[in-house]
């Protein structure tokens, strides 16, 4: 079998072309008439499409392979060479990352196709599709790479996008501080990813620094260094995956184009720190240590979500902490070394949660850019597109058999409990109930009841057919995407993780059918208690409530940002503050300053020559020629 | 012999015309004097066979460079007021003198070193205005025609730099 | 034979470097130039007979052409700054002045 091809580059240059082309359209007409949004619109799919067609080409090339050697690699360029790092742009298509691909190029398109949309009328409607193509052009760059070097191209490519996607509606100081905030948290975890590199590089980089020769070498890492680039690199997956102690940028990114939310806060670029310890799965194997740390991160983090979760009131804050916590989850189930089942709920996330985003976009536009969920209410009889797609969505997300989420928490849970990770399993189970009540807390309250606001729900209106299309597919997708990975119980094959095994390297947890039923009732009786909660509560119209103790508390995120700032920004900003003042002036600025006085004191002393004649100037030639030919003069004799 | 007192005669014009260019005030004197020079030059060309060079040294230098600079200097009509004052223009050419001997002595010095050759007798064409063109039209065509290129370029900066009118007047 | 012609060739020479450098008068410091000029074609004449080649007569014929442009160009040169001084001091011009 052939495995080098030469189509693997092309999908990620596709969009990023686009993203050239857009880009350059918006640039050469802003400040003229802006040209036509159906001709952005259709430049801006083009590329998503065809990438998403070579997905498939490389799904079905990769299925006629066998089992055993199912990959497929470019090698674009020698990109750097320096000693023993030798580093080329090369790509790599196993079934990890055909995975990543498809649902990335599909719910990309999708969400290409929505926001024409969504976005119309927007003076900036060139400047975004430009964004949103360079950011599927990184993310596919980051699923393709074949080196941690290249991955990492990706990985700030869509750090770089997530920032000005979220700073996008830059006329408000907010939303520019929001994005600050997501690029500056980010970058404290890729300082751990490129510290793990450099120390994976320093372990076992000489002998080829792309996956394939890592996976190979990965043995001969002693512990130590292998928990440390374990942990490096989960500092990075923490940055970019919002989970403890780096989370706080997420909710805050929700500033940025609702379609922005769905594509790279909750669907894609978020997951990509999973990916990442999924493709490191060779090494976290050998590390039981590192795997119980990103277990215990992930389960924690996905409570604390679920409980800040419980407390919102603007429908994307929901949205954005149940998809921290959900990433809660995908952690906590690669952590328990099982990576098909983590990368599994990132692909079933994928769907639910674009398609809740999308559908609350649906409603914000609605609503004319209305979040705060207690000004809604009533409004499934003005949209009932939206509503039927968005309560499937929220079936899927807190996990109702057999929507699409159950089916990868519970597969989740079930490893955790089947590993012997006990504790892991009962938080995770609780939070299973928390992501029910907090998320028909949501539907109840923007569908369900009376409207709170007349004259905004007077105005409400369905959206357009460009908008629901997307989200009847990813319903579509929400609904069955669970079956693809059907465990055995109810007489599935678990095609997902049979097709991901040659990826990763994880052994599939032997349970008795006991455990498999206890792990599935747990889930099922959460699910029912949470969405009973929430129902009772919220089910028949309630008014916003006034939150007093812990409630205020968690509404107020525990004051985990005003924490971060007091702990961090404000000494760091304070000590800036001493040394600009003390140290600057006199330790360095003290030595330029007496080194531009030695030149000026020269450069005085030699102004005396510069009389400004020029037979003088010819003067000075011919002493010069005077002095050499008196030195001439000895030799030649 | 006839040639070797031509040779020091036209040496001596040649060189007391030079010191009389550097020494006389007005650049009237000088230009005449040194017009002596460039002719004992000619005279010395001539000595050396080289017909073309010497008649060439007569009417282009002697003749045509010299009368233009003649003319531009009774052109601008100079007095004696106009001139720089150059008090110590006495010490300065000494102090010239001193600084430009070292250089005159390694020269000296370097010609004297060469190995010494008896005068031959030259061929019968040697310097002739044949012999001398075609070899300037042969090996250094492309030389000729850049010094062509440059006259064309000095002509034309001639003209515009002198050419202003009413530019500060 | 040859070194005499030389030796009146280098005297020349630094009789110009003398007046170059001594000198404020423009027009004999221009004149000097050429007095260096004329120098140096004595001595390639001079050579070229050592040599018997031609080469040293095309060579002065150049040095004369390169003399005529360059005289053309510095005449137009000082009438503009009699022009403009009024002067033909060379000390005039000292934009140079450090």
């Amino acid at each position: 079998m052939e495995h080098n091809v030469t189509f693997l580059g092309y999908i990620p240059i596709l969009p990023l072309i686009g993203a050239a082309v857009l880009g350059l359209l918006h640039v050469g007409t802003c400040t003229r008439k802006p040209i036509h949004e159906k001709i952005y619109g259709v430049f801006a799919c083009i590329g998503p499409l065809l990438s998403f067609v070579l997905a498939l080409r490389v799904f079905f090339t990769l299925k006629g392979m066998p089992e055993e050697a199912r990959y497929l690699t470019q090698e674009a360029f020698t990109w750097f060479q320096v000693g023993d790092l030798n580093i080329s742009m090369g790509f790599l298509a196993d079934p990890l990352s055909s995975l990543m691909l498809l649902f990335v190029t599909l719910i990309g398109s999708l969400i290409h196709i929505y926001s024409i949309g969504y976005m119309s009328g927007d003076k900036n409607f060139g400047k975004f599709f430009a964004y949103l193509n360079l950011f599927l052009g990184s993310m596919l760059v980051l699923v393709l790479g074949d080196s941690p070097v290249v991955m990492f191209v990706g990985w700030e490519g869509v750090g770089l996008c997530s920032y000005l996607l979220i700073s996008f509606y830059c006329e408000d100081t907010d939303n520019v501080l929001a994005g600050n905030k997501a690029f500056i948290v980010n970058r404290i975890g890729d300082l751990g990813f490129v510290l793990g590199m450099g120390f994976l590089f320093w372990a076992i980089g000489a002998q080829g620094f792309d996956f394939m020769s890592l996976k190979a070498n990965a043995h001969v890492l002693a512990p130590g260094v292998a928990l440390t680039v374990c942990l490096l690199l989960f500092v990075g997956a923490t940055g970019k995956s919002a989970q403890i102690p780096l989370y706080v940028w997420l909710p805050d990114a929700m500033a940025g184009p609702t379609p922005v939310s769905a594509l790279i806060h909750a669907a894609t670029m978020v997951t990509a720190g999973v990916y990442m310890v999924a493709r490191f799965s060779f090494i976290y194997a050998h590390v039981p240590l590192a795997g119980e740390i990103v277990a215990w991160v992930g389960i924690l983090t996905a409570l604390l979500a679920a409980i800040f979760g419980m407390f919102q009131d603007d429908i994307k804050k929901v949205l954005a902490y149940s998809t921290v916590s959900q990433l809660g989850y995908m952690f906590a189930g690669v952590g328990v070394a099982a990576y098909s089942a983590g990368i599994f709920h990132v692909f079933t996330h994928a769907f639910f949660k674009a398609l809740l985003f999308l559908g609350a976009g649906a409603v914000i536009y609605a609503m004319h850019h209305e979040q705060n969920i207690w000004k809604m209410g009533g409004l499934k009889k003005k949209m009932p597109k939206t509503y039927i797609t968005m309560l499937i969505g929220a079936l899927a997300l807190a996990g109702c058999p057999p929507f699409a989420g159950f089916f990868s928490k519970d597969e989740i849970l079930f490893s955790a409990l089947a590993t012997g990770h006990y504790g892991i399993w009962i938080v995770g189970v609780l939070v299973a109930g928390m992501t029910a009540y907090y998320t028909f807390r949501m539907i109840f309250v923007v569908f369900h009841g009376e409207p709170r606001d007349q004259e905004a729900y007077d105005h409400a209106h369905e959206a357009p057919a460009v908008m629901t299309v997307p989200l009847i597919i990813l319903a579509v997708g929400a609904l069955c995407a669970g079956f693809l990975n059907l465990p055995a119980i109810f007489g599935g094959h678990q095609q997902v993780s049979h097709w991901l095994a040659p990826s990763l390297t994880e052994h599939h947890p032997h349970a008795s059918l006991f455990v498999e039923i206890i792990a599935i009732g747990a889930s099922v009786l959460a699910f029912v208690i949470g969405i009973r909660a929430a129902y009772k509560r919220f089910g028949a119209g309630a008014e916003e409530p006034q939150f007093q103790g812990f409630a205020k508390f968690a509404y107020h995120k525990f004051y985990v940002d005003e924490l971060y700032d007091a702990v961090f920004v404000q000494p760091y900003k304070r000590i800036g503050d001493a040394i600009r003042k003390t140290i600057e002036p006199s330790v360095t600025d003290g030595p330029v300053t007496l080194a531009a006085k030695v030149y000026m004191i020269a450069g005085a002393a030699f102004k005396v020559f510069q009389v400004g004649y020029v037979r003088v100037y010819a003067l000075y030639m011919i002493i010069g020629l005077s002095v050499m030919s008196l030195l001439l003069s000895q030799s030649l004799n | 012999m006839f040639a070797d007192g031509l040779f020091i005669l036209f040496t001596v014009f040649a060189v007391v015309g030079a010191a009389g260019l550097v020494l006389f005030k007005h650049p009237m004197n000088g230009a005449m004097s040194f017009v002596v020079t460039l002719i004992a030059l000619a005279g010395l060309y001539a000595l050396l066979n080289a017909k073309l060079i010497f008649a060439i040294q007569l009417i282009v230098y002697a003749g045509a460079i010299m009368s233009l600079i003649i003319f531009i200097i009774m052109f601008l009509n100079i007095q004696e007021e106009d001139l720089p004052a150059e008090e110590g223009r006495f010490k300065y050419l000494i102090g010239g003198v001193i600084v430009v001997a070292p250089v005159g002595m390694l020269l000296t010095k370097a010609v004297n070193s060469l190995p010494g050759s008896e005068a031959t007798i030259a061929g019968a064409g040697f310097g002739g205005v044949k012999e001398v063109g075609v070899k300037l039209f042969t090996e250094w065509l492309l030389p000729f025609e850049i010094v062509s290129i440059l006259l064309l370029v000095s002509l034309v900066g001639a003209v515009v730099l002198a050419g202003k009118r009413g530019t500060n007047k | 034979m040859i070194q005499s012609y030389l030796t009146v060739s280098v005297i020349l020479f630094c009789l110009g470097i003398v007046g170059v450098i001594s000198r404020r008068n423009v027009f004999t410091v221009f004149m000097s130039i050429e007095l260096m000029l004329n120098a140096a074609n004595l001595s390639f004449v001079a050579l070229a007979r050592l040599h018997e080649s031609m080469d040293g007569h095309v060579l002065a014929l150049m040095v004369m052409a390169v003399a005529a442009a360059e005289a053309a160009l510095a005449l137009a040169v000082v009438i503009l700054l009699h022009k403009h001084k009024g002067k033909l001091d060379t000390n005039v011009f000292s934009l140079l002045k450090g």
